[in-house]
């Protein structure tokens, strides 16, 4: 066999025979949920093969970029395609990760030994959203341009550097000749780099750590072995992913820049709504209260409170999750077994409004259009999206808190009555063995 | 099954690659290829499922032994690398981060537009207007003549009726007013404009200006006017700006002077 003697060939040289035979026997629990960070991993893996691709037709000045992205048409299957896949990829990487983070947080993963882990998938999730942010960017059609301008205007709104930091990006003021150029060394070297840094050691981690099971036993992991069972899995997983994302591309156009036409600043489509990920940031823009206050004689604008401050305390929120809920838990052991959601309902209750929040103002970033279906005007919109924001994500915190602590009293009954059941497993002697029955 | 699951994957994808080649549709293309690896998905799934293998395998969990102070050597000891070694680090930092302040301050900042006194109003296409070129309740976008498309020069011409401008009447010549087109939140266009109630619309995050009132804003998270260009009417008819525009054009910095 050829595999034997490939094997054979570095087995002898670097000693890698021992390496696998140990990588292949180890041990990793199952659960379906536990496949959803795999998502995003074999999406980034397509967004690296698509984008590398991409970097030969794209060009990267000011007047080159839109042409090169367009000449990616209908008429260019593989072209087409490849950028389509790239672009869905980019959006199902960002859904996987955030339905992945869901998963941690609500059965308590992020718990000691692994809030660096937390850490890292946090700033994953930031570092993905940023390179989605800069590719949408790079076609300079009108839509993703003026995009552009608004993070641009966000940027410039920070505290006294805001003005160094635009300028920094565009060698010059806005629109500089090396925006384009800069946005691309960003999207297909800095971010990408950091991106498969920390994915590295995110996985690293968790190869070292051991991966968390719902099984009881804390001592040992209960799992299947790596080799040949997960290894199938995780090919189909594998396989999934990238038959999800290309029939997507294949089939539903996404970011179909022809229709935009080439960036003018002082053009823009309507209705104009940026890719779905950062469309809370958007409508935090849309709902942020109308206020320039002066602090010193210095004009504080408008969308500093939403476009940095928000983000900012959010982040911060979700990063000191783990020190936040072992305070409330009065709980700073090390946990490797997880908990179903219900057994603490205040943190199902937090979850849920954070997701509301990040839902109500992602609606917020489409309230224009829902303006128009509904026939209701856009500031009677604002002012609900705004109530949701304020009092809808407590009122849904609370609900799921209640719901929760219902599921986790029934569950302790049925607990209580499942204590007593045992199965019997028949061994080689042709006896009977008791078998504990494992939760979850 | 496996070799007819692996036969199919086989076969979609050299139809793929085929299809691409002969320049089919890309649905088509795309299909295939979904179709191939759905192939080899349902392969791989359903061969872990046949293996039956066991998933109680178990392999026991090590907490980290957390290192005891020794007897190693250290460099606080004798005073080697004394608590001096925060500001040595604090230096190299600082030396880190000078060259990078320096990137940003090599770029202009740009004060002001390229509207002059005397420019005369043209369009997109570089046609000078008169003062009834534009119907009323028609807008159209306009630049200095011989700059379309400079920086933030972009303005919105509307006409509304002669003395319907309830503000600075006199920079609007026979209802002929003009503002800047970037709006002062986050310098998106200032697109849409609506007669029946003089209302300028952002598409971006709706905010509202109106347009008799100075282009004030009314509804929506924008806090500062739209700058105004002052308009007159030239010896030749055409419309010409008196000067640059009321105020800065754009978004907000925490430096623009009050």
């Amino acid at each position: 066999m050829i595999t034997r003697r490939v094997g054979r060939f570095f087995d002898e040289r670097l000693g890698t025979g021992a390496v696998l035979r140990a990588a292949f026997k180890k041990i990793y629990p199952d659960h379906w949920s536990f496949y959803l960070g795999e998502f995003a991993l074999y999406c980034f893996v397509l967004l690296v093969v698509t984008g590398v691709w991409l970097t030969f037709v794209y060009d990267p000045s000011t007047t080159g970029a839109y042409p090169s992205v367009l000449a990616l048409g209908r008429n260019d299957p593989i072209g087409y395609l490849i950028r389509q896949v790239h672009h869905w990829s980019a959006v199902v990487f960002v859904a996987a990760i955030i339905v992945h983070m869901a998963r941690i947080f609500f059965t308590a993963a992020f718990r000691k030994p692994r809030e660096i882990n937390w850490i890292i998938g946090i700033l994953l999730l930031v570092l993905a959203s940023l390179t989605g942010f800069t590719g949408y960017s790079l076609p300079n059609d009108a839509l993703s341009g003026t995009g552009l301008r608004i993070g641009m205007s966000v940027a410039l709104s920070m505290p006294f550097i805001g003005a160094w930091a635009s300028n920094l990006v565009n060698g010059g003021a806005y629109p500089g000749p090396l925006l384009l150029p800069h946005i691309y060394t960003i999207h297909v070297y800095f971010l990408p780099v950091l991106i498969a840094l920390l994915l590295s050691l995110h996985m690293g981690m968790l190869v070292l750590q051991k991966h968390t099971q719902f099984a009881r036993d804390e001592s040992v992991v209960v799992g299947r072995r790596f080799f040949p069972d997960y290894f199938l899995r995780t090919i189909a997983a594998f396989g999934a992913t990238v038959t999800v994302v290309v029939a997507l591309a294949a089939v539903i156009e996404i970011n179909p820049i022809e229709r935009f036409g080439e960036y003018r600043y002082w053009l823009v489509p309507n209705p104009a709504t940026p890719d779905w990920y950062a469309g809370w940031l958007d409508g935090a823009l849309r709902l942020g209260p109308a206020v320039e206050w002066r602090i010193f004689g210095h004009p504080v604008p408008a969308v500093f409170w939403p476009g940095l401050v928000l983000p900012g305390i959010a982040l911060m929120v979700i990063v000191a999750w783990p020190w936040i809920d072992a305070r409330l838990t009065r709980d700073t052991a090390y946990h490797d077994v997880l908990v179903p959601p219900s057994a603490a309902p205040w943190r199902v209750g937090v979850g849920a409004a954070l997701l509301t929040a990040g839902v109500v103002l992602t609606l917020a970033a489409t309230d224009d259009q829902q303006a128009l279906a509904l026939h209701v005007p856009i500031a009677a919109l604002v002012t609900v999206d705004r109530l949701a924001f304020a009092f809808g994500t407590i009122a849904v915190g609370l609900v799921a808190t209640v719901f929760a602590s219902n599921v986790r009293a029934r569950r302790d009954r049925h607990g209580a009555e499942s204590e007593r059941v045992i199965v019997l497993v028949r061994n080689e002697q042709g006896g009977f063995e008791e078998k504990p029955v494992r939760s979850a | 099954m496996n070799t007819t699951l692996l036969a199919t994957a086989i076969v979609a994808a050299l139809a793929s690659a085929g299809a691409a080649a002969a320049r089919a549709d890309p649905a088509v293309v795309g299909l295939l290829a979904a179709l191939a690896f759905a192939a080899i998905t349902i392969w791989a799934g359903s061969a872990a499922l046949a293996l039956r293998a066991p998933d109680d395998c178990t392999e026991p969990r090590q907490r980290p032994a957390i290192a005891q102070p020794g007897n190693e050597p250290t460099l606080t000891r004798g005073g080697v690398f004394g608590r001096i070694w925060i500001f040595a680090i604090g230096a190299f930092g600082l030396a880190t981060i000078v060259p990078i302040v320096s990137l940003g301050r090599r770029a202009r900042v740009a004060v002001g537009t390229v509207w002059t006194a005397g420019a005369r109003v043209v369009t997109e296409q570089g046609r000078p207007l008169r003062p009834d070129d534009i119907a009323l309740g028609g807008v159209t976008t306009v630049f200095p003549e011989g700059h379309v498309g400079a920086q933030d020069a972009a303005a919105l011409l509307i006409r509304v009726e002669d003395n319907a401008m309830l503000t600075n009447h006199a920079w609007a010549p026979r209802g002929n007013v003009a503002f800047s087109k970037i709006c002062t939140h986050a310098g998106c266009p200032v697109a849409i404009y609506r007669h029946a109630d003089y209302m300028l619309y952002c598409p971006c995050h709706q905010s509202q200006f109106s347009v008799l009132f100075g282009a004030r804003p009314v509804a929506g998270p924008a806090t500062r006017a739209l700058p105004q260009l002052k308009l007159a009417i030239g010896p030749d008819g055409y419309l010409v700006a008196r000067g640059d525009f009321s105020g800065p054009v754009g978004p907000d910095d925490w430096n623009r002077p009050a």
